[in-house]
């Protein structure tokens, strides 16, 4: 009993410890592969703020990312970056408040290609301002910050929206949002402000992906509306929610890590190849595997010590608990 | 005048495709209440489809039509049996039904659209078929657009009166009214979601050898014409297949006059724009429900 207690907390310190260190001893390769996963788990974690409490889910979450990576492309060099970032996600904040209003009116499928729709509209928007307007075609980013202070930026995004997907999951607030999942007419009628906690949700979930979007303008040091605001952005992270399993706040980690290595090894090469691995592995996940990974670990009998860091921290079972 | 004869004659020539597109998801939509996302990339590839047969085998496009029709039925029914029937059978609610199939039909947008970039690369591609200009009282217009706009129109009637006047076309307005009490009354509502499976892939393979035989074409050109479907039925009225086809028309009148009177550049602003307010404040179309 005593020893189980302290599992927890000591596996956790480890993994933040080497993660503090990896810029120091890795390879540059090496850091700028777990910078891309750590990048995919603050995208999917915000993700899952709106989708995997509420349900709904959305594919506009991509054009907070292109929205942010604009923002610090526009007032680079004029303001400092940690203030950039911070901004980035503000506008962002800002953006989902005003935007989410109506649009979180709208239910199920409606929802899904309503933000769909909404993400093109501001890349085709982007495309003929900067075309017809401006007269160009993107942004480059010159004197960019090392690979090593990204690292640290998005180390610190990712882990403040876990942090922030763990306290909601556990709050009152959270357990207003999973109501809304299990049934909104019965949540209202029970007195949760259905529409009030969907956009506060909505309004959280978009900051962490501005800030993401501020930092990996920074990465790409190359930005255009047709990259930033690619849907497959959108498609991905929902993809890599449901591969972790939306029900887990640890399911964003497990998705992203699986899908950034099979990146790794098939992108560079085969981009075609690695989207339809894409496609194969959502219907699989979809017609076998309704939890995601994480709810297959959970299932398994795993070494006590790899259960006991994973145990508790999100599953269901837990919602029915509180 | 001439210049306003041919915006309004191009509207309806795009009206006709679209009509023919929107039918055919709003077939899916109506019947099973499931959003097919895949539905542009059905498109380009009875786009392609006709493309090989008229480069390599010289096969006219009037022709090939007839095989993507029935490949496509083909292949609707396929992915019906593998993957929705399944789905069908374990789903406990239409909800969770609806967002597994949501992500099913993204899925095969995604596999779709690279196996064409894969095997066929990702640049524009087109044909010349039948291209001689014609003048339909003073107005210019190629011969191709007037046959693919006449063919539209007959299936798009077509599929009107199969589902108005005959005895399935009952049976599919009935489940697209109420499935569970047409489980109820003996209709095999499994055969049902077969047929509109096989109907809407058809029509969508069809609508991609239309277009291909007068404009550009490549892979990616699935999701505009997803959006523009998607657009037509919201219009119309989900699950509404007259209301459909006469939003189809109007759809590609307004973006015709729309594009014409700013500028091209704006084409996909404009009809993104429609797009939204049309979900946002018309979300159960224009015309209401007796159509």
């Amino acid at each position: 009993m005593h020893m189980q207690a302290y599992v927890k907390p000591v596996a956790i310190a480890l993994i933040m410890l080497s993660l503090l260190l990896v810029p120091q001893f890795a390879t540059t390769y090496t850091t700028s592969v777990i910078l891309n996963i750590l990048m995919w788990i603050g995208l999917v974690t915000s993700w899952l703020i709106l989708a995997g409490f509420t349900g709904y889910i959305s594919l506009g979450h991509g054009a907070f990312l292109g929205i942010g990576a604009y923002f610090v492309a526009s007032y680079w060099q004029i303001l400092p970056f940690p203030i950039l970032i911070l901004l980035s996600g503000l506008i962002c904040v800002f953006v989902a408040a005003v935007v989410g209003y109506p649009v979180l009116r709208v239910k199920g499928p409606y929802f899904v290609i309503l933000t769909l729709g909404l993400s093109e509209f501001v890349k085709y928007s982007l495309v003929y301002y900067e075309v017809n307007i401006r007269g160009t075609v993107g942004r480059i980013l010159l004197r960019t910050p090392s690979l090593e202070n990204l690292y640290y930026w998005v180390l610190v995004i990712c882990l403040l929206s876990i942090a922030t997907a763990y306290l909601i999951k556990r709050s009152r607030f959270g357990l207003a949002l999973m109501s809304i999942k299990d049934d909104e007419d019965a949540a209202e009628a029970l007195g949760v402000n259905a529409a009030l906690a969907k956009w506060k949700a909505f309004a959280i979930s978009a900051f962490f992906p501005g800030m993401i979007g501020a930092v990996m303008a920074m990465r790409w040091t190359y930005i255009d509306p047709y990259t930033v605001f690619n849907p497959m952005m959108s498609f991905q992270v929902t993809i890599t929610a449901f591969l972790g399993g939306i029900a887990y706040v640890h399911g964003p980690i497990i998705g992203a890590t699986m899908l950034t290595l099979l990146s790794q090894s098939l992108w560079a090469r085969y981009p075609n190849f690695y989207m339809i691995a894409l496609g194969v592995i959502l219907i699989f996940i979809v017609m076998f595997l309704p939890q995601g990974l994480a709810g297959l670990l959970s299932k398994i009998n795993v070494p006590g010590f790899i259960k006991d860091v994973f145990k508790n921290v999100s599953s269901p079972e837990r919602r029915k608990e509180l | 005048m001439d210049a306003i004869a041919q915006v309004v004659l191009a509207g309806l020539i795009m009206g006709g495709v679209y009509a023919l597109i929107a039918l055919g998801l709003n077939l899916i939509y109506g019947t099973m209440r499931l959003l097919n996302v895949a539905h542009g990339e059905l498109i380009m590839f009875g786009a392609f489809a006709a493309y090989w047969m008229y480069t390599i085998n010289q096969l006219s496009p009037l022709f090939s039509l007839l095989l993507v029709a029935v490949g496509s039925a083909l292949f609707g029914i396929f992915i019906f049996f593998c993957l929705f029937n399944p789905l069908l059978k374990r789903s406990q609610s239409q909800d969770m039904m609806a967002a597994n199939s949501l992500l099913i039909f993204f899925a095969l947008s995604i596999i779709m659209q690279n196996i064409a970039v894969f095997f066929w690369g990702a640049n524009l591609r087109s044909y010349t078929y039948m291209s001689k200009v014609i003048h339909l009282a003073g107005v210019p217009v190629t011969a191709n657009r007037l046959l693919s706009f006449a063919i539209g129109v007959v299936l798009c009637l077509g599929c009107y009166l199969l589902i108005q006047k005959t005895l399935v076309g009952k049976a599919i307005r009935a489940v697209i009214q109420d499935r569970e009490c047409c489980k109820l009354m003996g209709i095999n509502v499994n055969k049902i979601y077969i047929i509109s499976f096989a109907i809407s892939f058809a029509m969508a393979g069809v609508a991609g050898v239309l277009l291909s035989m007068y404009y550009v074409f490549s892979p990616f050109m699935g999701l505009p014409y997803t959006v523009i479907a998607f657009i037509v039925v919201i219009l119309g009225g989900m699950g509404n297949v007259g209301g459909s086809l006469l939003a189809g028309f109007i759809l590609g009148l307004v973006s015709s006059v729309g594009t014409a009177l700013t500028s091209p550049g704006l084409e996909s602003v404009i009809s993104y724009l429609i797009f939204i307010l049309v979900v946002l404040f018309k979300p159960k179309g224009i015309f209401g429900k007796g159509f």
